[in-house]
């Protein structure tokens, strides 16, 4: 089996076969992303995988950079600008900034300009009734404009329309009639959600998936089999669950970002080999420090996804809490004399001082090389040189009148709290208590930063899993692969009202068993999202009883949703009525995911390092560390701190209060000495 | 040698002008621990009130706090250092100027010698708080070596607090007994229980009780986790490391002020911004003036000469006044340093008592009080702007014209919309970066804007119209937000409260030679309406449809009832409310917001694209860019093209 | 001067008096000083302020609700 996980700079390739896990990083090709990935694909050897998961940035990266083809927007005459409104509310960093816009609106770069968003005479009510039957001469008209633009696609949504489909449906022969062959996508097909901006938002991301996705996947799958591969073909979504390519393009927008999901993903199949059911899952690349939890073993699945600020998308997606900080994080000076640490990141390009591609400012890269944990020559697998002189000149330009070791040393310290405040936060909003929780460090930063702050967030322990710099490329291929469907309809949850509800899950279904095909023997398992009567949020993922759907079972499913409320909330309503908001169908078919291969315990010689480091600026004073190399570890093994463990593509930094545990499947677990 | 004035008007001149330049030993003097221990522990206070927040959000029931971010969560200081606030959330602007002296008048009347673990204060009155009754202040000591060194508070708006109004948003009431109910300071929680006299005082003049219940135990919750982080802390670090962490907290804010201060120009500013009435009539001027006195790193703001208190509670307090003033020297000047009660160092304000910015019980009744203090507040940028050069941006719609609707299904079931189809969202100003954004909520606020979908399930409504209207925004190099423009439909028989309260002018004054933005009006339509008959529901954007219609508020032509700068105003209080029938329209539209720049130098590419996009007319980019478009916007897009010769002429060559 | 009881004032547009004070300014040497009630950081005081150069001469804590006053001020608690 393999994966391939391609990110805006570098494309990483796993292959798995026979409990052997083979890795690959090979450059993104941003000209024409397939080729990259073919590229690393036949680096490993293609032609005897079953199946080959998928996942890569380059969809989002389109978009967050507005390289998007030219599309028109459809919707009910007089709402045109749904799409420039969002949700108009805007982040704490731009409270006191009246410059601040929303980077998807007409002040800024929107993603269809207003005149390519087009009105239609018709109009729904929120019950399904037509109030304004579909002025098919009208929108003709407007049709005529968009054709005369030359656009290449069409996104759809009418108001209400996820109550009733039919103008949407016709609207599509419409343009069929007068734009040919288009890529068209439907708000009441792809996501019959009710608030109508997200369905806005994700209608249009829709379309520009299909386009950009169309020939990509075409080409890509020629690639493959031009190798001689003959399996499954499937792309992650932002779950990391697993879609037949084929069944992903019927409605893309769910595989816009599937990245940090991965990891997620990755590390709960990982915990439960290693029997932690309970993970914060912490992914530290350069400019972000990703968090996910995963409790019981299940990630927390949200229902939505901001592709930045406010620019949403329904795709069923893992919780991830992004904080800004990571390796690239900018070290600066504020007004009054005191060392600051992101949210600014230098990101790849120039990337930290040390990078020597012209990055002024230090980073939290720049510290690490500074206080010996980094190889200036084992770098990215030996494939770059980090510089301590720009490093040191950065830290050196710092307009401060601190000394150069309070600086780094201040620096660090700063940078690691704000990394652990912001997992401590995460771990408020979900009502977690981190001391039940193991703490799964991976990416590029990951090992390198997490151990030495666990005592701040006080987890169980630190576990860095094999491969950690790659980890959420073996993600994709610790998912099964899932289909799913999800229809809104505001309706009360009495008695009365469970023929509607039970009518509701019998269509769905009977459209799900159809995607399924002749996979007949699949679980399908119901789920509502419903909201206390007087709120405006949903409580996602309600268990709904299997069966017959009764006035019993309706009992029930509010008592789960008081249950679930509760859970994810802290509180419980029981005398406020609740309403079934989104109705859930998920279908799950058991897919072979990577066995992690034991790791034989040590037999003869003990354990022994490859070098020693002097660390500076980390710890009261220097400290001399010992240096492993990963692949020497047997399971078993125990390293005291102050220690460095290498690999290729990641560090890991054991603190001298702590001590290592090498794991049966080669994890490295870090706890506090006691 | 430093100037920056103390708070007993000493001046210090032992130590460097900067915090930054200070030696360790000269910091730990003063702060009792160390600068990185300082940098870390004022940190940790805003990581703590962010974690109280979160905590608040997410478990709490009501919409108000969670898609209006209606609360405030602040760290008060203990007595003996009179209540320093070191930390404060990054929810809405419009707390920063009341809590720091809301902690204190509550505890100091309360008594804190009567104060023990385990208590937690409330009180919700605006006179010896700010803000508004609604605004229910929650106030936990927080006790280490059996004294009180700290405060974990918690402001969070509830849903009714009483008065005549369901949920409490009028312009129309009158006096103290009609606003609402008045807690002075009493105890909520005793031994962390809860007290039940409190609470049945609460629960038994108010509506929605039962929802209110679980968000006063949610906020107290809260307390108890912000308490506990406090002292993990103070454990961890000292007292007396926590002392001068907080002191340093509010010296850094105050030091970042008076600079900020420093880069105004010293002189005297008048600022000067009307309001069109008050609910009990159009027959008094309503007025917000100040006089902005700039010396150095000081400046005082004196609100003499505002007008006398107005009728009915669209007032607001001295507190209220001094956020408006602190959120425009931040806006303008410093927006980067984390707040602190130490940001008002530098800043006096002066406002003599029964002023509309300064209302005094029992007849200056405060609800509404954000509307003159935006409008101090848009008045103070607009002044000092001046003087900033490019740095000054356009004004914005000026008013959350909140329109309120009732009445009852066919069934007989009540139903209500609040605050969602009048102007509430309307467009900023442009600035030198950009030009303004057209749907947004005044700086003081936040919020996540409803759907329409939703809406509509709840009330009998259709949103028929949310958009934009051409030719609003104030021209200029960077165009000022269009207006927002809402119909909506009502489909049973409706009692309609409107207190849109600044459409006489407009508010969107332009910014370095930018254009004012058109100023807005609203108006309701009888279902047989010719205009609305002949439309078959989807009333035009056109001059030409008011004939027959009822302007609630505006400046009209009074013969077409069309927008008319010329026109005659119409007072939105000349009837108390507006009765209609199913299958009436009320249309909406807000103030435009002011352009930044000479509109004569907009490239004209970009007003090729404005006209293309419908922002700006044809005739309204000859008029006021100077520039000429040919073809047609609407049908052919792509097709318009720009008569160079003849906008060179208009432009001058 | 202060109620807990306010009538709306009969004046229209209220200013604040100021009262003069002999004396020059400790900072600038002016002779400017005026007392009057003013609200910042900690609340309200009355002051002695230079009105040439915004210097405090004096300044001490004043009435906690400003203008208002509550008529349990008065009460022994």
């Amino acid at each position: 089996m393999m994966a391939v996980d391609v990110g805006g700079t570098f494309t990483d390739v796993v292959a798995v076969s026979d409990g052997t896990i083979r890795t690959a990083k090979v450059s993104t090709d941003v000209q024409q992303v397939d080729r990259g990935v073919v590229a690393g694909a036949a680096e490993l050897g293609v032609a005897d995988a079953t199946v080959f998961n998928h996942a890569s940035t380059h969809g989002l990266n389109a978009i967050i950079t507005r390289s998007l083809p030219k599309i028109g927007f459809l919707t009910t005459a007089g709402h045109r600008d749904i799409p420039d409104i969002g949700r108009s509310w805007r982040p704490v960093a731009a409270l006191t900034d009246p410059s601040w816009r929303r980077s998807f609106g007409d002040a800024a770069r929107p993603l269809v300009p207003r005149y390519l968003r087009r009105g239609i005479t018709e109009r729904i009510r929120a019950d399904g009734e037509i109030h304004v039957a579909l002025d098919e001469a009208q929108a003709r008209e407007q049709l005529g404009v968009l054709r005369r633009c030359n656009v290449q696609g069409v996104a759809i949504c009418l108001l209400n329309a996820y109550t009733n489909d039919v103008h949407e449906r016709r609207l599509r022969e419409l343009v069929g009639e007068e734009l040919g062959d288009l890529p068209v996508s439907l708000s009441s097909e792809i996501s019959p959600l009710a608030k109508e901006y997200a369905r806005a938002s994700t209608t249009l991301v829709d379309v520009f998936m299909k386009i950009i996705y169309d020939d990509y996947t075409h080409r890509l799958d020629a690639g493959l089999r031009g190798l001689g591969f003959a399996g499954q073909l499937n792309f992650a979504d932002c779950t990391a669950n697993l879609i037949p390519a084929a069944d992903a393009m019927e409605a893309p927008f769910r595989v816009v970002f599937a990245g940090p999901a991965a990891g997620t993903v990755g590390s709960a199949h990982f915990g439960r080999l290693i029997g932690e059911p309970n993970l914060l899952c912490a992914d530290i690349g350069g400019t972000s420090c990703d968090i996910s939890l995963v409790t019981h073993g299940e990630p927390f699945v949200n229902t939505t996804f901001e592709l930045e600020h406010d620019l949403i998308v329904n795709a069923l997606s893992n919780d991830i809490s992004s904080i800004g900080a990571g390796g690239g994080s900018l070290v600066a000076v504020s007004p009054s004399g005191d060392i600051t640490v992101g949210p600014g990141s230098a990101g790849a390009d120039p990337g930290p001082a040390c990078y020597g591609r012209g990055g002024q400012q230090p980073t939290m890269t720049d510290i690490c090389l500074l206080a010996g944990l980094l190889d200036p020559h084992g770098f990215a697998g030996g494939k770059m040189v980090l510089d301590q002189q720009l490093a040191t000149r950065a830290f050196e330009r710092l307009d401060t009148p601190l000394t150069f070791e309070h600086r780094v040393r201040y620096a660090w310290d700063i940078g690691l709290n704000n990394i652990a405040e912001g997992i401590f936060n995460i771990a408020i909003k979900q009502g977690i208590d981190p001391r039940d929780y193991a703490l799964v460090a991976f990416g590029a930063a990951g090992p390198l930063l997490l151990p030495a702050l666990a005592d701040l967030v006080n987890v169980k322990r630190v576990v860095v899993p094999p491969h950690p710099g790659l980890f959420s490329a073996l993600g994709l291929l610790s998912a099964d692969q899932a289909y799913g469907l999800s229809q809104s309809a505001y309706t009360l949850l009495e008695p009365g009202n469970a023929d509607a509800v039970a009518a509701l899950f019998e269509s769905m279904e009977a459209r799900l068993r159809r995607r399924l095909g002749t996979q007949t023997d699949v679980a399908i398992e119901r789920a509502f999202d419903g909201q206390l009567v007087g709120q405006t949020w949903e409580t996602p993922f309600v268990p709904v009883p299997a069966g017959p759907i009764t006035a019993a079972t309706i009992e029930q499913m509010v008592e789960n949703f008081h249950q679930a409320y509760a859970e994810r909330n802290g509180n419980r309503f029981a005398n406020i009525p609740v309403q079934g908001v989104t109705y859930r169908l998920r279908a799950v078919v058991p897919t072979d995911k990577v066995a992690y291969a034991e790791l034989p315990e040590r037999s003869g010689a003990p354990l022994r390092p490859v070098g020693t480091s002097v660390l500076r600026f980390v710890a009261d004073a220097e400290e001399l560390a010992q240096v492993y190399a990963r692949d020497d570890l047997c399971a078993g093994d125990e390293i005291r701190g102050p220690a460095i463990v290498r690999e290729a593509l990641s560090t890991t930094y054991i603190t001298q209060n702590q001590i290592a545990r090498v794991g049966r499947f080669g994890e490295i677990g870090i706890e506090r000495i006691r | 040698m430093s100037t920056q004035p103390n708070r007993d008007g000493s001046l210090e001149s032992t130590r460097p002008a900067r915090l930054r330049d200070w030696t360790e030993a000269q910091f730990a003097e003063t702060y009792h621990c160390d600068r990185f221990t300082a940098m870390v522990l004022s940190n940790r206070l805003r990581y703590t009130v962010d974690h109280m927040s979160t905590g608040l959000m997410y478990s709490a029931f009501s919409p108000i706090i969670r898609d209006w971010y209606d609360f405030a969560i602040t760290i008060s200081g203990p007595p003996d250092m009179d209540y320093p606030m070191p930390a404060v959330s990054s929810s809405l602007l419009v707390f920063l100027g009341t809590m720091e002296d809301a902690v204190r008048n509550v505890v100091e009347e309360y008594g804190v010698d009567r104060l023990k673990p385990g208590d937690v204060l409330l009180c919700n009155d605006p006179y010896r708080g700010g803000n508004h009754v609604n605004d229910a202040l929650f106030i936990r000591p927080v006790f280490h070596d059996g004294r009180p060194v700290a405060f974990v508070n918690a402001r969070a708006h509830q849903l009714d607090m009483g008065g005549t109004v369901p949920g409490g948003f009028s312009g129309t009431k009158a006096n103290v007994y009609e606003n609402g109910l008045v807690l002075g300071p009493m105890l909520l929680f005793e031994h962390d229980k809860p007290v039940r006299s409190t609470f049945s005082l609460v629960f038994d003049n108010t509506r929605f009780a039962a929802l209110l219940q679980p968000d006063f135990m949610t906020m107290a919750e809260q307390l108890k986790l912000g308490e506990r982080l406090l002292l993990e802390s103070i454990e961890r670090y000292g007292e007396a490391a926590y002392r001068g962490t907080v002191r340093y907290c509010c010296d850094a804010a105050a030091e970042a002020m008076s600079d900020a201060l420093e880069k105004l120009p010293d002189g005297d500013y008048q600022v000067e911004e009307s309001l069109d009435a008050d609910g009990a009539g159009d027959d008094e001027p309503l007025v917000v003036r100040a006089t902005i006195i700039k010396r150095g790193g000081r400046v005082e703001v004196d609100c003499s000469g505002s007008s006398r208190q107005a009728r009915t509670c669209i007032n607001a307090g001295p507190l209220d006044t001094k956020t408006a003033v602190g959120v425009a020297f931040k806006l303008l000047l410093d927006r980067d340093t984390p707040f602190s009660s130490g940001a008002y160092r530098p800043i006096d304000i002066v406002v003599p008592p029964g002023t509309v910015l300064s209302a005094m019980p029992p007849d200056g009744a405060i609800m509404l009080y954000w509307e003159v203090t935006q409008a101090l507040l848009a008045g103070m940028l607009r002044e000092l702007g001046k003087v900033l050069g490019d740095d000054a941006f356009g004004g914005d719609y000026g008013c959350v014209a909140v329109h309120n609707a009732h009445g009852r299904h066919a069934d007989g079931r009540p139903w209500s919309n609040i605050g969602l189809v009048g102007g509430e969202h309307g467009p900023w100003g442009a600035d030198r970066h950009h030009d303004g954004e057209s749907y947004t909520v005044p700086y003081i606020v936040n919020g996540l804007d409803p759907a329409t979908e939703s809406m509509e399930l709840e009330s009998p409504v259709l949103l028929l119209r949310k958009e934009y209207v051409a030719d609003t925004g104030g021209a200029g190099f960077n165009r000022g937000g269009a207006a927002v423009l809402k119909d909506a439909s009502w489909l049973t028989d409706a009692e309609h409260y409107s207190i849109p309260i600044r459409f006489k002018h407009g508010t969107g004054n332009g910014a370095c030679g930018g254009a004012t933005g058109r100023a807005g009006a609203c108006w309701l339509f009888e279902p047989e309406d010719p205009a609305l008959r002949a439309a078959d529901g989807l009333l035009p954007v056109r001059d030409d449809v008011y004939g027959a219609s009822t302007p609630i508020a505006g400046v009209l032509d009074p013969v077409s009832k069309a927008p008319d700068a010329d026109g005659e105003y119409f007072y939105f209080a000349r009837q108390a409310v507006w009765r209609t029938r199913a299958g009436a329209v009320s249309r909406y539209v807000t103030n435009g917001g002011g352009g930044w720049g000479d509109p004569l130098a907009r490239p004209v590419e970009r007003v090729l694209a404005d006209v293309r996009d419908g922002y700006v007319s044809i005739a309204g980019a000859r008029a006021n860019y100077g520039v000429v478009v040919e073809g047609d916007p609407d049908l052919d897009p792509e097709g318009l093209r720009i008569d160079a010769a003849a906008t060179r002429a208009l432009r001058g060559g | 001067m202060s109620n807990h009881s306010f009538p709306r004032p009969e004046e229209p547009t209220p200013r604040q008096a100021r009262e003069a004070v002999a004396g020059r300014c400790d900072a600038c040497g002016e002779s400017a000083l005026m007392r009057y009630p003013l609200l910042s950081e900690g609340g309200w005081y009355l002051v002695v302020k230079c009105q040439s150069c915004l210097h405090s001469q004096q300044r001490e804590k004043w009435q906690r609700l400003g203008h208002v006053t509550l008529l349990t001020d008065a009460l022994a608690c």
